[in-house]
């Protein structure tokens, strides 16, 4: 188990955006989607966002494993790319870094190793960025995370839906959702659940999520509560 | 979400589950400790199980999945494509299900599904209707439960029809715990 957590944090092959290495691809997002991603930036007119036509989930080529989902230059020349990714790359000490930053209750580190190990879809949210050629190297950091449950056929669960606070209110985390969405449709899985806590099943209902369908509960076995 | 005062003993077999529930206040002590399983604490024993001519099966290499679809079809679920029914057994860490030793047919059977150390949430379960009301569900439901804290998964949730609350509430099941709601992707509910 202990092997588990030395999850890859080369900064060199952290990103791979070379083509031969990784299938990546700048992935074009709908114009009005992005706007709230747009303006958790500075306003400054060398950001770029990406865009895309909307369509189906089966329409659609297979989302690739890894894009960039908003990229922008600052005034040293320095790009900052913010990259989706669903391949399970999530370095365990910085999500459990994370996750102390969104205040979550410590849970054991080869726990959430396996936890991630055994989950079915991670998609993780990475900030980049990439120095000029006068400085260092890659700087790589987790900024949100979404992983999902599932029997591979019928049923998925959402779990540990986190954005850093420093990077909340943008946008990033209906994207972890969408995306992760898209891409378990993509493979079929129809029924995509998941819990909320009451104060964000708004959040849910406005990417889509129902409530109690037809009446159907949420039970819990002796929760803590 | 843990269960406060929860004690195991190092690799059980099989367990007695000691449960003191609260009406009002559902923070629970469970102990846990390794037992022989003729001193089980279930409803039904394995002992009267197979004494009715039921087996209890734990993998589902001799189950029959045309069978159970007929299953699933006869309490109102859809049928589904058995590829698939198979595809999701494979990936489907803990599952139980009762064999009537006459035909070797299942007659009740439930699944759960999880990360494997902190969440699972329990699906599929079914009686078939010639036989329900004798307790096959509950059997079911017990085993998985105890199977699932043997591994050491506290928060085991489902999803529950309306009709069937009541089954799940003696169980230990507890309905939007502090508002805690449970949510289904709907493809033509989404807002644009």
């Amino acid at each position: 188990v202990l092997d588990q957590l030395s999850f890859p944090n080369n900064l060199n092959c952290g990103l791979a955006l070379a083509p031969q290495r990784r299938k990546v691809k700048v992935c074009r997002l709908r114009t009005s989607f992005w706007e709230s991603i747009r303006s958790g930036f500075q306003k400054n007119n060398t950001t770029q966002v990406i865009e895309t036509a909307s369509s189906s989930p089966e329409e659609e080529e297979l989302l690739p494993d890894e894009f960039v989902l908003v990229e922008k230059t600052e005034p040293d020349g320095a790009i900052v790319q913010i990259i989706f990714s669903f391949g399970g790359e999530v370095d365990v000490y910085d999500l459990q870094a994370l996750c102390d930053k969104v205040g979550w209750p410590r849970r054991p580190l080869s726990k959430l190793a396996a936890a991630l190990k055994n989950s079915y879809m991670v998609a993780a949210l990475h900030l980049v960025r990439k120095p000029t050629k006068t400085e260092g190297s890659e700087e790589k950091r987790l900024i949100g995370m979404a992983r999902a449950t599932s029997d591979h056929a019928f049923n998925a669960t959402i779990w540990d839906v986190l954005v850093d606070p420093a990077y909340q209110g943008q946008g990033l985390g209906k994207a972890l959702i969408e995306k992760l969405i898209r891409a378990l449709l993509q493979r079929d899985i129809g029924n995509i659940t998941l819990f909320a806590d009451s104060q964000v099943v708004e959040f849910y209902r406005n990417l889509g999520f129902e409530p109690d369908p037809e009446g159907i509960k949420g039970m819990f076995w002796y929760p803590k509560y | 979400m843990l269960v406060p005062g929860i004690t195991y003993n190092s690799l059980p077999t099989s367990l007695r589950l000691r449960l003191r529930p609260h009406p009002q206040n559902v923070a629970v002590s469970v102990s846990v400790s390794s037992q022989h399983s003729n001193n089980q604490n279930y409803s039904i024993s394995d002992q009267q199980l197979r004494s009715r001519g039921f087996n209890l099966r734990r993998t589902f290499s001799d189950l029959n999945l045309d069978h159970l679809n007929s299953i699933f079809v006869a309490v109102g679920f859809p049928r589904r494509d058995p590829d698939k029914i198979r595809l999701a057994l494979e990936n489907t860490d803990t599952l139980l299900w009762v064999e009537d030793e006459k035909t070797k047919r299942p007659v009740a059977f439930a699944r759960a599904t999880g990360d494997g150390v902190f969440n699972a949430i329990i699906w599929d379960v079914v009686v078939d209707p010639s036989f329900q009301g004798i307790g096959l569900g509950k059997a079911v439901m017990e085993r998985l439960v105890t199977e699932l804290l043997r591994k050491g998964i506290t928060n085991i949730a489902l999803y529950s029809e309306p009709r069937v609350l009541g089954f799940y509430r003696p169980l230990g099941f507890v309905a939007d715990p502090d508002g805690i709601r449970g949510m289904v992707y709907s493809r033509k509910q989404k807002k644009r």
